[in-house]
């Protein structure tokens, strides 16, 4: 059984003149210790995939289903959806600056998951200060006591993690968690993840638009579109026979450094065929502007 | 800052419908409440206007036999104790505790930007002794200054009005400072004086409209404020002087009967709170509608 | 500071010029003759060219003298310091209330922004910010002590009671006599005046909260927070509360000294003893040094609470101690950390 079943999801949020769906229909599977990428542009809906398993936007109407080790979490009460946060699954978020409270200290904020859960505070000071070193922060004891402000970019987001992955859940939802980061940090604390990952066979969602940072770390890929899945497949498969239009518009546009620099990276253009093409449509290649394809979007 | 391709502020004002809320599902509840508010507004101005007109009795004229008699189809509002009809002392008392409260305001914008603007354009000194000066006077609490100026000048409406004055401006020197400033060092008005644009044309057609949309926002907003200060002051005794209407001054003498005649005393405060109710209301209504960033909140 | 401080001073000096009513005069007494005047005149100082006279004042000032009252005959400084401390009484209660009611208020109304609970505490708070002060001390008399009679209506002990004077915070004295009766009398004339003095202040401050809580609501931390599996209370008020607070004391502050300005229009009306009833007092008697000394030192304590509501604020957040710049806290968004001018009066 899976550990993360998500069947036919569906994101509704209020608009100005009734509801707005933004994701729909999303399939997802991700098993015990597996690592899956969920992949899109800035609006495909990826985000709003990552924050509804939790349910952590009160606007967001949701419809289908979503299993964590087998509990429904759509419908749960909010007492028995408060235990699955934190400790079914965690959550880290792109901006680590933003995702940390500034009047808080980083060890006050690392240790809360544990002091609801009951844990003594002495005892939640000691697994914190030991997380935060075994994610690569020097002098963790001290750095314990530190604001926000005064830790850099890479270390917040370790603190970040540490936060999300210290009440031990079997999940972890990353949304965007590198793309803040210089580059050479974002290598470091993808190996961090990995790292975590294998040791505690703690399952990850990487939620990313960066192809570049899926293609080492995810064994499966579902590329969502405009809330749609347009693609899904083991990494190696999408990376080399893309099978969708769009997929390979993405996959064209990542920089390469043994390209060759006289050719232009690949783009989609809004408003061709293959932008908007369906998942289940015939591949070909992709649509010159003004030609027209068949374009059955399944529901 | 807006730039100058903005709408003007009464375009925005008159009909463009609100767009929509950045955060996606805010509800928009109908503005029935601000609309209300606006009528009211109005309805004091008019009231202030004309009131005086409308008054079924002269509201002056003392008569002892009828004192402190309760409201009652003779006397909608009752009378006070030198029997005077409390509604026609309302209606009139309108117009003076108003125009006070405006007069109060439009010279003190006046002032504020006379100075705020002088500040900001004329040079670092300039500014650094201008804004003393406002440290100053806001270094106290209006009520405290405007008592112990209106006392000076001995006790008078007119001296309150002064004393109001002279309390007030220096907020809006700083406002309108601070808001020419920001345009001043906008690329807009960088790109106009590149252009050729003359220094007095450029602060009349570019900086100075930019600037002004705030002020109507918080003279709406100040209003309420000043008009409290003042009937405080009329209250405290240094403002309007027996026997004018003016609502503070209404309360004032309502204060040694309240047991006898509370019609006395209810209806011109609730007078000056419906009213203030009404522009504050009115003014933050303005405030969103002229910024939207502030939208939802 | 100082150089406010000195305007000030200047102020108040220059208002004295302006003073209709001579204070020669006015010491002197009513039937003195013409003669007898101009002796006191001579003796007041009063002669001198305006800088000698301003000189002679502001030297007096750094000595702690306010001139002497020309209706008690007393010095200003003394007679000041006997009301002073019933008008932070009356203030510190207000206060207490203030942030009471103000705080819950303003974070129910953000937490359940729209709904309710929300308009209605708006709609109560904006009643609260338009209603005059001096009249509804008046109409709360009217219902409480009067018609009501559950609370007294005013001075500030009862019949029978009273209280060696210690510190001048009748209260206080009350506390430190040991007499719990007296206390309680005490604290039930206060609760008037003081909910009198609350009621517009508390409009701004729930309004300030509101919104910089709506902003620090939206914030990623708090989002986070609630994905740890911190229950809704815990994340409002342990992670939200303390951020949404930091632009909410740099009010407050301010609101100590306009609140303690407001006694001029409450306490005589609830007959106590005070800087407010003081001063006015001392304006409708042409009491030239009283007056200033009143707006004198009306305008330290203004100047003084600032400056603790500054040092308060390096408390509250950390990111100042570092590099002294008024860092913007994060969340709390434009509407949070902007004070609208109609705040600041």
């Amino acid at each position: 059984m899976s550990l993360l079943r998500i069947s036919d999801l569906r994101v509704s949020y209020p608009g100005p003149s009734g509801p707005v769906e933004v994701l729909h229909g999303l399939d997802l599977d991700v098993e015990a210790g597996a690592r899956v990428a969920l992949v899109g542009e800035s609006g495909s809906g990826k985000s709003v995939a990552a924050r509804a398993i939790l349910r952590l936007d009160t606007d967001a109407a949701l419809a289908g289903s979503i299993r964590l080790s087998g509990t429904e979490l759509t419908g749960l009460p909010a007492k028995r959806l408060r235990a699955v946060r934190g400790s079914g699954a965690g959550l880290v978020f792109q901006d680590p600056l933003a995702a940390l409270n500034p009047v808080r200290t980083i060890g006050w904020q690392i240790m809360q998951p544990l002091v609801i859960r009951g844990v003594r505070r002495s005892e939640a000071r000691r697994r914190g200060i030991e997380l935060l070193g075994r994610l690569g922060v020097r002098d963790a004891g001290h750095r314990f006591d530190d604001y926000p402000h005064e830790f850099s970019g890479g270390m917040r987001q370790r603190a970040v993690i540490a936060i999300a992955v210290i009440a031990e859940p079997k999940l972890l939802i990353a949304d965007e968690p590198t793309t803040a980061l210089d580059v050479r940090v974002q290598a470091q604390v993808l190996e961090l993840l990995s790292g975590l990952a294998d040791e505690r066979h703690m399952a990850v969602l990487l939620i990313t638009h960066d192809l570049g940072i899926v293609a080492s770390f995810a064994e499966s890929v579902v590329v969502l579109r405009h809330g749609r899945v347009v693609e899904r497949g083991l990494t190696d498969d999408i990376y080399y026979r893309p099978a969708h239009p769009y997929t390979r518009g993405l996959l064209g546009a990542v920089p390469r450094i043994d390209a060759d620099p006289s050719v232009r990276l690949a783009t989609v253009p809004p408003g061709t065929a293959a932008a908007d093409a369906g998942p289940g449509d015939d591949p070909g290649q992709p649509e010159m502007p003004g030609e027209k394809q068949n374009e059955t979007e399944s529901p | 800052m807006t730039g100058p391709g903005a709408t003007s502020l009464t375009a925005r004002l008159l009909g463009r419908p609100a767009p929509l809320t950045a955060r996606a599902g805010s509800r928009r509840r109908s503005p029935v409440i601000e609309r209300v508010a606006v009528a009211v507004v109005l309805f004091v101005v008019l009231i202030a206007i004309i009131g005086p007109w409308l008054a079924p009795q002269d509201p002056y004229l003392v008569n002892l036999p009828d004192s402190l008699q309760p409201p009652s189809m003779a006397h909608w509002f009752g009378t006070d104790v030198n029997g005077r009809d409390i509604l026609s002392r309302v209606l009139t008392g309108a117009r003076t505790t108003l125009s006070a409260t405006f007069i109060v305001l439009a010279v003190t914008t006046a002032i504020g930007i006379l100075i705020g603007t002088a500040a900001a354009l004329a040079g670092r000194v300039a500014d650094e002794i201008l804004m003393r000066v406002c440290d100053v006077g806001l270094a106290l609490p209006p009520i405290v200054l405007a008592l112990g100026l209106a006392a000076a000048l001995g006790p008078s409406l007119t001296s309150a009005v002064i004393a109001m004055i002279a309390t007030w401006w220096p907020g809006y020197a700083r406002l309108v400072r601070t808001v020419v400033t920001e345009t001043r060092d906008a690329e807009f008005v960088e790109g106009a004086r590149m252009l050729g644009v003359g220094r007095a044309r450029l602060i009349f057609r570019h900086i100075l409209p930019n600037s002004l949309n705030i002020m109507y926002v918080q003279v709406t907003l100040d209003v309420a404020a000043v008009m409290l200060v003042i009937s405080g002051l009329s209250f405290v005794g240094v403002g309007a002087q027996v026997p004018s209407a003016e609502w503070g001054a209404m309360i004032a003498a309502a204060a040694n009967n309240v047991q006898n005649g509370w019609w006395a005393l209810l209806f011109p405060g609730l007078a000056i709170a419906l009213t203030a109710v009404a522009f504050n209301i009115a003014g933050d209504w303005l405030r969103v509608r002229t910024d939207p960033t502030l939208r939802g909140r | 500071m100082i150089i406010v401080f000195a305007g000030l001073v200047v102020v108040a000096f220059l208002l004295t010029h302006v003073l209709p009513g001579d204070p020669a005069q006015a010491a002197a007494g009513r039937n003195a003759t013409a003669d007898q005047v101009a002796t006191v005149r001579a003796s007041l100082g009063l002669n001198d060219p305006l800088i000698v006279q301003f000189a002679r004042y502001a030297r007096g000032l750094l000595h702690g003298d306010l001139g002497t009252s020309v209706f008690t005959h007393e010095p200003v400084m003394s007679d000041i310091g006997q009301v002073l401390p019933s008008s932070i009484e009356l203030v510190i209660a207000a206060m207490v209330i203030n942030i009471a009611v103000a705080v819950p208020l303003g974070v129910l109304s953000a937490y359940r922004q729209g709904r309710l609970a929300d308009i209605a505490a708006r709609l109560v708070v904006v009643l609260g910010a338009a209603v005059p002060v001096f009249w509804l001390a008046l109409i709360l008399q009217l219902v409480f002590a009067d018609q009501l009679k559950i609370l007294p209506l005013s001075g500030q002990l009862g019949f029978g009671y009273s209280v060696p004077h210690r510190t001048g915070i009748v209260t206080l004295d009350a506390l430190l006599a040991g007499d719990p009766g007296a206390f309680f009398d005490a604290v039930s004339h206060l609760i008037l005046p003081a909910v009198t003095l609350a009621a517009a202040f508390i409009a701004v401050i729930t309004r300030t909260v509101r919104s910089s809580m709506l902003g620090v609501l939206e914030a990623d931390y708090i989002t986070l927070a609630r994905a740890t599996g911190a229950s809704e209370w815990r994340v409002v008020i342990q992670h939200g509360l303390r951020n949404a607070l930091l632009p909410t004391t740099t009010i407050l502050g301010m609101q100590l000294g306009w609140m303690l300005g407001a006694t001029v229009l409450v306490e005589s009306t609830f007959n106590r003893t005070g800087i407010g009833a003081y001063m006015v007092t001392a304006v409708l008697q042409d009491d030239l040094y009283a007056v200033i000394g009143s707006i004198l030192v009306i305008g330290v304590v203004f100047i003084v609470a600032n400056f603790l509501v500054d040092l308060l604020q390096l408390w509250l957040n950390p990111r100042l101690r570092e590099t002294g710049r008024t860092a913007a806290p994060s969340g709390a968004g434009d509407a949070g950390t902007d004070v609208p001018l109609e705040l600041a009066r």
